[in-house]
């Protein structure tokens, strides 16, 4: 008599355990968002960060940890920019529609990034300051560039 | 031949027509994203502001604060009785204002622009190593905002001249280039005098000052970015 009942319980349990699952895993767009524009700020921040200590300092740990930090943002931003974050979403971005049509570029551009981060905590521990500061240069280069054809100007 | 009076001095007129000048510059560099024609543009902007502070103090008759800064009771009594008033040499009261208003506008643009930071960490003011990032950001949201100022401020200066140019037919371009306006008859007006000595002076010791901060006041730093 009270099988069927537990059943039913168990299922509604069930039920919403997956819920809540498909929520953890597919974020609101404005979560996504906001993630990923914590990230590029924390990117910017590192990249201060080196330009900071190339004209002041040059302290070899700071910069190396900043190249770190860029690199590992590089890598965090590439699942952030799913179908349905762009401008449509109703939350403020800079995204622009293009990414979403011309995503070969845009991913081209994520992995030269990645690419180019890698390089810069490559020298960043030698503490060479030439070399560092040529390839923050060519880190920036890659920012640049992206964001001359996905990001919005202000 | 109409006798003539000196009103401006020169280097309130370099002043003004450089300023106009770097101004337009700036806006373009800054809009192209070309920032280190926008930096060394900005900086000479900076020395302009500072000499004209200085030459508000130390320049001719009608370069002074003392001359065109009036009190608002003043500034009153002068807008009241605006439309019967003879041609005032420098700032009338009115106009005084304005003049300040941009300048503290303009100070306030440049200051902010010495310590901005772009988003991308990348393109800075030299003074931004000062600043946290997020402190960086804040300047640059207060450059935008004081540019749009500057811009109003700007329209409204334009404005004033178009109407004294125009329609109440009174020349104050033509002594902003040539420093000098003809005298109506009878009329007695010393013309400006200024000390070229003085000017050097002043501007060596700005020139020197805005070398330093386009150095961030490091002046031994490990590598050029």
């Amino acid at each position: 008599m009270n099988k069927p009942r537990i059943r039913t319980i168990a299922a509604a349990i069930a039920l919403v355990a997956a819920a809540g699952g498909t929520f953890a895993i597919a974020a609101s767009p404005a979560d996504t968002i906001a993630a990923r524009q914590a990230n590029f700020k924390k990117m910017g921040g590192a990249m201060k960060v080196i330009k900071d200590e190339l004209a002041g300092s040059a302290d070899k740990a700071k910069m190396a940890g900043a190249a770190k930090t860029i690199a590992a943002m590089a890598r965090a931003q590439v699942p952030l920019f799913p179908k349905g974050t762009g401008p449509g979403a109703g939350v403020k971005t800079d995204a622009l529609p293009a990414i979403w049509t011309d995503r070969a570029t845009f991913d081209g551009h994520a992995k030269k990034l990645i690419a180019e981060a890698d390089k810069l905590v490559m020298v960043s521990g030698t503490g060479n300051a030439a070399a560092i500061g040529a390839q923050f240069k060519a880190v920036g280069g890659t920012c640049g560039a992206c964001h001359k054809q996905f990001r919005a100007d202000d | 031949m109409t006798e003539k009076v000196r009103v401006w001095d020169v280097p309130v007129r370099l002043f003004h027509w450089s300023l106009l000048g770097l101004f337009t510059f700036s806006w373009w560099s800054g809009e192209n994203h070309e920032m280190e024609w926008h930096r060394q543009s900005g900086l000479l902007i900076v020395a302009l502001l500072l000499f004209r502070v200085f030459w508000g103090l130390a320049g001719s008759r009608t370069a002074r604060f003392a001359q065109f800064v009036k009190w608002p009771g003043e500034v009153l009594a002068y807008a009241r009785k605006a439309s019967d008033e003879h041609a005032t040499d420098g700032h009338n009261p009115l106009g005084g204002w304005s003049v300040a208003a941009l300048l503290l506008v303009l100070l306030t643009l440049v200051t902010a622009g010495l310590f901005s930071v772009d988003v991308d960490g990348l393109e800075s003011g030299p003074l931004a190593g000062f600043l946290s990032f997020d402190g960086g950001r804040a300047a640059a949201e207060i450059h935008e905002i004081a540019f749009k100022a500057a811009l109003t401020l700007i329209g409204l200066h334009v404005c004033a001249i178009g109407y004294y140019q125009f329609l109440v037919g009174r020349d104050l371009i033509g002594p902003m280039i040539t420093g000098r306006r003809d005298l109506e008859a009878g009329e007695t007006v010393e013309s400006v005098r200024w000390s070229p000595l003085r000017a050097l002076i002043g501007l060596a010791v700005i020139l020197a000052l805005v070398w330093a901060i386009s150095k961030g006041f490091q002046f031994a730093s490990a590598g050029d970015v």
